[in-house]
């Protein structure tokens, strides 16, 4: 078996020599282009659409407005404020009003320009905060106060705890509005057929829960909508759920043709849904030794107009943090606001990264304080093996000591006391989930199927989504070590709501644990299976090992036991399919439970130099001690974390995505500078390996994890090389020489 | 293509081939290599020349095709990832990357390969440095660190005669 063959759609050598084919390099016969006609205001009332000059534009084939289409409100969580297009007002720049499907790009073109809409501007809202205050415009005439949701945590007694506190810091924190900056940019191909419904190609990690919206959104069954998920062109969150996907699909059931819409990269920046906003105010309380006593918190969160996944947002930032460490009491308020900014979702670490930068901000502030090493002082208080967390997770595994520890050493932390002006070592850590009960109330876990091929391969066939991150690869080792077969032999294959087995989705870093788990428990059965089949055949005295059936040293390859199979059973394949049904526990109303299999822990050091006449921050340096378990693909997991730094030094000292009234200042890969070769330092990635007793093989999640502690570990190393601390990111060279001015 | 504009017939020396193409002049050489030639290995990221995911080889440089009018290059060699994929020495960068965790979703990846290609071909083009020579090349995935060990393995390879 050749290495190259493809291992759809993973495969890395096909990525290499450019054969890979993204939604993009997919185009079928007649197919047309869609266009947006979208929202030049924040907040307007439409008083009129006229489409008739834009509908006489030779090569143009449909132009729907709302009007044209079905008016049900759906969305992808329980809060269902999308509509298909805008009707009488549209609610951030870029909302879409018009639809249009042309023979060719110049001929939409046109026709944008010939559609005409009146608007009455109306004041908009742009600050979470001014969202709440009474007498604002309402958003959505049936959300009270512009508040889709409020989140109330509280564990412990606080009161007790403020008054046992020594000593006490904490501040207004802010985290920025990151751009996911998928190289890839959105797109979808849509079709339309009597028999099968709405087809719709798009990068979507989540295509069974874009199938459920997106019948809802055209009230059909869901098994009237397919989505078929093309290799994706990176994500971090920006690929679940899209209205792009679901015009394409009105374009399409209108023209009865292909439509195909790729966004530029313009639009993708106004559109694109970046990382929510938040605003704390958090204190944390230590007793004079260095325990910590208590933690309160109140964030405001930025959703824009309309809600993504912004609320699974705010629950993660009011909660993940604080079963890192032992706070004793905590209370925690947020709230969800709705703005006439460009609607936000999620971006790899989902709120429990940014809720990290401000906690492992405040820890550094009382070590500080205490005169205390802050790796010190975060040892004292964090969560260890065999622990219930504060909100209830059960830590079956944790070495987030021996991460501390290991970091420490790698980075030569000693030197912290010696470093030369303007340098700086900075610490953090981070937890994380694998998986997360919640995203899906009615059920939780994943399903595989797993198929001997006639030709003697394994077909594994998963309902979790390849990312770029391995899940393919990692699917194929797990198979690979269960059955004793070779990796090249195991085909994996997902991403198609028609076909795969059904999936919550590749979110909240489940695919290793969920996914792998589903593989792991579907190769098992197999190789029974395969034992079976060899004594069936062969007699009693065969058996199934290393790939081939044996007896008395004879040895049967796979293609030949597929061919048994198929004698015996009217020509079917060998399939088996198994369901992993996690131990999690649904958090209840007060936000207890066990959400995850397990949990991933880290500790990293940032090494910084910051330029005093410019402000300017250069990493120079880095390390990453990870505790995911058992590691099974480690070039792909050392690759999760390396990108991850390089995410998270664009974020803290260069990435914003800056909007003025609503209107993305910077939507170009110019002004908003991304990092590049040059701005990764050397890092170093090391795993503190350990089977824990939930994961498959023994594994724990990556994803996010290793995007977690990044902000905090470089935040904390500035505030050591400057003595200044930064509040609100980005902490970039103008912030950094500002502070620095003001001795 | 839409009325009025002056199309034309050009010819292009693609990957060692002389072909053919009509319309635009100032069509980019992205999309003629892309729609007319059918080589969707050249990506396309951003259109503005600030990705990298476009680049290929023009008379052994590495260049944004997004930018370039396809009809001002007549006469000279570009070569795409197709084309460079079929030389034995990038199978030996191929494997690299793989070894070294230099590519993850793929998107940036052509782009990547034909800059790291050109720089092993002549490591002085860019002072010797891989961090200067993808300067043009972002790539959101893999943090760079793997790119740049694999072209580091292929070079000290040669020395060894891999
Ligand atoms: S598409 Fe050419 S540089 Fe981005
Ligand atoms: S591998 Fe995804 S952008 Fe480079």
């Amino acid at each position: 078996m050749s290495e190259l063959r493809t291992k759809s759609p993973a495969d890395l050598s096909a990525k290499l020599a450019g054969e890979t084919r993204y939604l993009h390099d997919m185009n079928f016969p007649g197919q047309l282009v869609g266009a947006i006609y979208r929202s030049p205001y924040a907040h307007a009332r439409i008083l009129s659409i006229n489409v008739e000059q834009a509908k006489q534009v030779e090569g143009v084939v449909a132009v729907l407005t709302a009007d044209d289409l079905p008016s049900y409100k759906y969305g992808p969580t329980k809060f269902k404020d999308w509509n298909l297009l805008a009707k009488d007002r549209v609610l951030f720049i870029g909302d879409e009003i018009v639809a249009i499907a042309a023979e060719t790009k110049e001929a939409a073109q046109r026709a944008l320009e010939l559609v005409e809409v009146e608007f009455e501007p109306l004041p908009g809202l742009f600050d979470p905060e001014d969202s709440l205050k009474p007498g604002a415009p309402l958003l959505h005439e049936d959300v009270e106060a512009n508040k889709p949701m409020q989140v109330s945590v509280s564990r412990g007694d606080l009161e007790e705890g403020k008054r046992k506190a020594a000593i006490v810091k904490g501040g207004r924190y802010y985290s920025n509005r990151i751009y996911q900056g998928h190289l890839e940019p959105v797109g979808a191909i849509a079709s339309w057929s009597d028999e099968e419904g709405i087809t719709i190609w798009a990068p979507s990690h989540i295509p069974y829960r874009a199938r459920e919206t997106y019948a809802a959104g055209f009230g059909l069954p869901e098994d009237k909508v397919r989505i078929i998920v093309p290799p994706i062109g990176g994500s971090f969150g920006s690929k679940y759920v899209l209205k792009v996907h679901v015009i394409a699909a009105a374009l399409a059931m209108a023209t009865r043709r292909h439509v195909k819409i790729i966004l530029d990269r313009y639009e993708d920046m106004i559109t694109a849904h970046p990382r929510v906003p938040l605003t704390f105010d958090i204190e944390i309380g230590a007793d004079e030794e260095g325990h910590f006593v208590y933690k309160e918190l109140t964030v405001y969160a930025d959703a824009g107009a309309r809600v993504y996944w912004s609320p699974n947002v705010v629950s993660t930032v009011c909660t993940r943090a604080d079963n890192i460490y032992h706070f004793g009491s905590v209370k925690s308020e947020g709230y969800l606001c709705y703005t006439n900014n460009s609607p936000t979702t999620c971006m790899r670490g989902f709120g429990n990264a940014e809720m990290l930068f401000a906690v492992e901000s405040v820890i550094d502030e009382i070590a500080l304080d205490l005169n205390m090493d802050p790796a010190e002082l975060r040892l004292k208080n964090i969560v260890h093996q065999g622990d219930t967390t504060l909100h209830g997770y059960r830590l079956d595994t944790c070495k987030l000591d021996e991460c501390i520890e290991k970091v420490k050493e790698l980075s030569g932390w000693h030197r912290r006391s010696s470093l030369p002006p303007y340098r700086g070592l900075g610490l953090a850590v981070a937890n994380h989930v694998s998986g997360f009960r919640a995203i899906d109330p009615r059920f939780d876990g994943s399903t595989a199927v797993i198929r001997l091929k006639q030709d003697g391969e394994i077909e594994v066939e998963t309902g979790e989504v390849e990312l770029g991150q391995g899940m393919s690869l990692t699917y194929a080792r797990i198979a690979s070590m269960i059955l004793g077969i070779p990796e090249a032999a195991i085909l994996v294959k997902s991403g198609d709501t028609g076909r795969y087995p059904f999936g919550i989705g590749t979110l909240a870093s489940r695919s290793t644990v969920m996914g792998g788990n589903a593989v792991q428990k579907a190769a098992r059965s197999l190789a029974v299976k395969l034992k079976e089949l060899a004594r069936e055949t062969l007699g009693e005295a065969a058996d199934f090992r290393e790939g081939a059936a044996v007896l008395e040293g004879q040895t049967y390859s796979l293609s030949e036991m597929a061919s048994w199979y198929r004698a015996r059973h009217a020509g079917e394949e060998l399939e088996i399919k198994e369901t992993y049904v996690p131990d999690t526990d649904l958090p209840d109303a007060t936000y207890f439970g066990h959400p995850s299999p397990n949990y991933p822990f880290a500790a990293h050091v940032a090494e910084v130099e910051v330029d005093p006449d410019t402000g300017r921050t250069k990493v120079i340096g880095y390390w990453a001690v990870h505790d995911s378990g058992t590691i099974i693909h480690e070039t792909m997991a050392k690759g999760q974390v390396l990108g991850a730094i390089a995410q998270g030094i664009g974020w803290v000292t260069m990435e914003d995505l800056l909007v003025k009234e609503g209107k993305v200042m910077n939507p170009s890969m110019m002004d908003y500078r991304m990092p590049g070769a040059k701005d990764m330092p050397e890092a170093e990635v090391f795993f503190i390996e350990g089977e824990d007793p939930n994961g498959p093989l023994g594994a724990k999640s990556i994803g996010e994890v290793a995007l977690d502690p990044v902000p905090g570990a470089i935040a904390n190393a500035i505030a050591h090389a400057t003595g200044k601390r930064g509040y609100a990111l980005p902490l970039s060279a103008e912030k950094v020489w500002k502070s620095l001015q003001n001795a | 293509m839409s009325a009025g504009q002056q199309d034309g017939n050009f010819k292009l020396n693609l990957n060692g081939q002389e072909v053919a193409w009509s319309g635009e002049p100032a069509a980019s050489l992205a999309d003629v290599i892309r729609d007319q030639q059918g080589l969707t290995g050249t990506k396309i990221g951003c259109r503005t020349g600030e990705c990298g995911a476009c680049t290929v080889l023009l008379e052994g440089r590495p260049v944004v095709s997004c930018l370039i009018p396809a009809a001002s290059v007549q006469g000279q060699q570009v070569e795409t990832i197709e084309g460079l994929a079929r030389q034995e020495e990038f199978q030996s960068l191929m494997t690299a990357m793989q070894e070294n965790g230099g590519v993850q979703c793929g998107f940036c990846t052509p782009g990547v390969m034909v800059t790291t290609w050109a720089w092993l071909q002549n490591p002085a083009l860019f002072n010797g440095d891989l961090g200067s020579a993808l300067k043009n090349n972002l790539c959101r995935c893999t943090g760079y660190l793997g790119i740049i060990r694999s072209a580091e393995q292929v070079l000290a390879g040669r020395g060894a005669g891999v």
